[in-house]
């Protein structure tokens, strides 16, 4: 969460489009990395 | 070399071509509004948080993260609209990285409402309005995946167009640029009084570790 913030903060002081891209591709590959984590049970949908 | 060529495209590089009238207007108010709006849901999140004593589990604070990466492409048209660098191709960029975060945070709503689906279950956390969070959540996503596509379709014509700086509108665009910043602030010290010393968020929090952890309990 502290990397969007400073992706946010790059954002408004106009800071270079590559590096905000890139920062933010990082961002969601630290989200899935944390969906994986969390998520260790095989759901249970026979009903 | 690709980007140049999107970029050059003739129509599409001439701000004052691609920045027409009514349509870039409601473009850029429509994505303040995007952005304005999930601060709205987290918001709404903290009251239930602090307020009414609710903790959000890992997935809950996922969500929100979806929220904040896909409002981050919203805020990346705003600032290049509002310095006169918007292209289309920076446009298409922009709601690329909204889409892929709206969808994000869409799989995760699924995989919350997934695991309460079954008959019997109450769900996790009271319902807000007869609908748990996470269904909201993924409400919130799927309207933000028709806009992109309302966004995609109205392209070139519809390109963002800020007001003049200085003017009225302008600062109540840099207002909702800050409250933004402000929420993702707010959000990070949450985690951290979740979180305490430990690198990620317990599985079904009940108290603050940070609280726990420096008090010794």
């Amino acid at each position: 969460m502290i990397l969007l913030l400073v992706i946010a903060l790059l954002v408004w002081r106009g800071a270079n489009r590559g590096v905000v891209i890139a920062l933010w591709i990082v961002g969601v590959v630290a989200m899935v990395g944390l969906f994986r984590y969390h998520v260790t049970s095989v759901l249970d949908l026979s009903f | 070399m690709a980007e140049t060529a999107v970029d050059t495209v003739p129509g599409t590089d001439d701000p004052a071509a691609t920045r027409s009238g009514l349509w870039g207007v409601i473009t850029f108010w429509g994505l303040h509004a995007w952005v304005l709006a999930y601060c709205g849901v987290v918001l709404s999140a903290f009251y239930i948080q602090f307020a009414m004593g609710e903790f959000p589990c890992p997935l809950c604070m996922l969500q929100r993260y979806g929220m904040f990466l896909s409002s981050l492409g919203a805020l990346f048209v705003i600032m290049q609209a509002r310095r006169g660098e918007l292209t289309t191709a920076r446009y298409a960029q922009g709601l690329g990285m909204g889409l892929i975060g709206v969808l994000a945070g869409a799989s995760v709503s699924v995989r919350q409402i997934l695991l309460h689906i079954k008959p019997g279950d109450e769900g996790y956390g009271d319902p807000v309005l007869g609908i748990h969070l996470y269904t909201w959540a993924f409400i919130t996503f799927a309207i933000v995946m028709i806009y992109v596509g309302v966004a995609l379709m109205l392209m070139p014509r519809g390109i963002p167009h800020a007001p003049a700086a200085g003017s009225a509108l302008h600062k109540v665009s840099t207002a909702i640029v800050w409250i933004f910043i402000g929420v993702v602030a707010a959000n990070v010290i949450a985690i951290i009084f979740l979180e305490g010393f430990a690198p990620v968020l317990p599985d079904d929090p009940a108290s603050y570790n940070l609280i726990d952890q420096l008090t010794g309990h």
